[in-house]
């Protein structure tokens, strides 16, 4: 990273001078509803509302997943539309998150005193909640199960209240949410970032609103507008790393001097700066964990659609001696997971340190580099969940006609339109291999990058060995994109 | 310290745990859905046997408590994959002999179906079916 060989600066990070080409503030309409103090629970009442029905339709509706709203909304609809989001916009969902709607508005009767465990800071437990998600979403196939899924949508809800009850700012947010991680990570590869508009405004600013929020009075308790509660100071704040884009800051700023502005995708990828409330990128070992984490786990959780995965199943099953599935998952998630990123990229840094004249030791290398395939790893989601939500983009019609009807005992809306599914396969299967490319074009110009900074003698060389990584992982990716899919909950017998 | 619930608060969870088993009760309560009917019995065979991707045929035997086919049932069938979001297959059985029909089903995926059996009795009665065809295999 660029900025590396000068070492953590407490100076702010110096900005392109060009006013960006889009501040999404400053748009007529959008930019007046978004700078509205209640914008927020604005967008969080629909969605809240949708996750209530969809926690009802799944505990007491069909239990089959194609006709139920808590399986079709969540895993056809809400991850594509999440992915595709952050990819053209920025994390626009956890701005609109329902789950942080009871807690804010318990946060009016409850002050938690309690700070976040100072072990806990950091996003280890974070990383182990996004894999048991994984686990459990193969375990008990969650995509077949509208009650099972209701299920997580409530404890979704009890969780950040439970947390964001007992402990200050948003720890839930921040330290535990798993969802909230996978936005964050892949919010650096998006076009859109929360950030100062003129760094001269801040300089001269005595208040600091934007992180300490405003009082009635000085010492008072109460509260008028919160500060950022992920301790994101703006002047110092660089990328998207931790934002939820709830907007305090800017309706904290006194000077109306932050803005959403667009930017280059994954340029904050490139230096390694001292970040505001992150720190520094390659001195976080769970940050460059989940990073990695990230990018296998999306080959990982494709891999769990396609027909080799009971193969292996099958395979492993007969060599450990069981009969059930979470022996085997568990094996499953450790190569895929640990054994596999260990190797590939502990090869990569030791040919980066061997290669790069010995610069550097192997661990905090691979740290360095392990950010650069975050695209990557996003452009691989992106075909799986964009495959999902685009053939199956009308589902959502027939089953709320259905659950409409069931509701109301005749057809509200008319008879559900079951063969109303989404665009064919055919036309989908190259938005898949464009998100791939793109995702594999942006990890490959971040690793030039990276080795450029690292040897001024053999940047090509360096370059060769994280460039053959990112080129292996896009050829699985693609060779699972290619496999007919083959949805199973059974894998022994079945 | 903890903190202490303010009676407020109790009102707002007591709020939303209402609205949730209201939405509930409005969604599930008024669900539809076929009451069993314990005294028909429907036998099912797919082939090809094991499914694979591709056209199959499901032959379903409907008998009644005493062990008679039932002959004269309309029979529609739909077939879904277990996860949400594909394209679901439709069906419409032919009566080959009493009490067995017969229809031509298109496995579009591999993996695991679920196929709906609707059926209308001669004597007008509807009643429904739940056939698991696990394991279509994609080659």
């Amino acid at each position: 990273m660029s900025d590396r060989s000068d070492g953590p600066s407490s100076a702010p990070p110096r900005r392109p001078a060009p006013p960006p080409a889009v501040d999404l503030l400053r748009w007529p309409g959008v930019g007046r509803l978004l700078r509205w103090r209640h914008a927020r629970t604005l967008l969080q009442i629909p969605l809240f509302a949708v996750a209530v029905l969809m926690i009802a339709h799944g505990w007491f509706g069909p239990s089959l997943a194609p006709k139920n709203l808590a399986t079709t909304l969540t895993w056809v609809h809400f991850r594509g539309a999440l992915v595709l989001v952050l990819l053209l916009a920025g994390n626009f969902f956890c701005m609109a998150c329902p789950f942080m709607l009871p807690r804010n508005l318990a946060r009016r009767f409850i002050r938690p005193r309690r700070n976040w465990p100072r072990f806990l800071r950091n996003k280890w437990l974070s990383l182990a909640l996004f894999v048991l998600i994984l686990f459990a979403y193969e375990l008990f196939d969650l995509w077949a199960s509208p009650w099972w899924t209701a299920w997580l949508i409530a404890l979704y809800f009890l969780g950040a209240l439970a947390v964001d009850g007992v402990f200050k700012h948003a720890s839930f947010c921040k330290f535990v949410c798993p969802l909230g991680q996978f936005n964050f990570v892949a919010s650096t590869v998006s076009p859109l970032e929360v950030k100062v508009r003129d760094l001269d405004v801040c300089t001269s600013c005595r208040t600091k609103d934007c992180i300490r929020g405003r009082r009635e009075q000085p010492r008072s308790l109460v509260v008028l507008q919160r500060g950022c509660e992920l301790a994101l100071f703006q002047p110092r704040k660089v990328g998207n790393l931790d934002c939820t884009f709830c907007l305090d800051c800017v309706q904290a700023c006194p000077h109306d001097n932050v803005g959403i502005l667009s930017r280059m995708p994954a340029e904050e990828l490139t230096v390694d700066p001292l970040r505001s409330g992150v720190g520094i990128f390659s001195r976080r070992r769970d940050l460059s964990a989940l990073a990695v984490v990230f990018t296998f786990a999306a080959l990982l959780n494709a891999f769990g659609m396609v027909s080799p995965v009971y193969a292996l199943q099958g395979w492993l099953a007969g060599i450990l001696h069981v009969q059930r599935e979470a022996p085997v998952l568990g094996v499953i998630f450790v190569l895929a997971l640990i054994v596999e990123p260990v190797l590939l990229l502990g090869a990569a840094g030791w040919l980066t340190v061997k290669w790069g004249g010995g610069r550097g030791a192997l661990l905090p290398t691979v740290v360095r580099y392990s950010y650069a395939l975050i695209p990557l790893g996003f452009g691989v989601w992106l075909g799986h969940y964009g495959f999902h939500f685009l053939t199956g983009l009308y589902t959502f019609i027939p089953v709320t006609q259905s659950a409409l009807a069931g509701a109301a005992g005749w057809p509200i809306l008319g008879e559900p339109l079951w063969s109303l599914t989404g665009l064919p396969e055919r036309m989908v299967y190259p938005v898949e291999l464009g998100l791939l490319g793109l995702g594999l074009l942006g990890s490959l110009l971040l690793t030039y990058r990276l080795a450029a900074d690292d040897s001024a003698t053999h940047p090509r060389r360096v370059f060769a060995a994280w460039a053959a990584l990112c080129i292996l992982l896009w050829a699985s990716a693609l060779w699972l994109l290619s496999q007919p899919m083959e949805m199973r909950g059974t894998f022994l017998g079945g | 310290m903890w903190p202490a619930l303010s009676p407020s608060f109790r009102r707002c969870v007591t709020a939303f745990g209402g609205f949730v088993l209201c939405a509930g009760l409005v969604l599930a309560g008024c669900e539809r859905r076929p009451e069993p009917q314990p005294d028909i019995l429907v036998e099912h065979e797919v082939t090809p046997d094991p499914p694979r991707v591709g056209p199959a045929t499901v032959t379903l035997r409907v008998s009644d408590a005493a062990g008679q086919p039932v002959s004269g049932a309309r029979i529609s069938l739909e077939g879904n994959m277990s996860h949400a979001g594909m394209r679901p297959v439709f069906g419409e059985a032919t009566e080959l002999e009493p009490g067995r029909y017969q229809s031509a089903l298109e496995f579009t995926m591999g993996g695991d179906w679920v196929v709906l059996v609707r059926l209308t009795l001669p004597d007008g009665r509807k009643i429904e079916r739940e056939l698991n065809v696990k394991g279509v295999k994609s080659g």
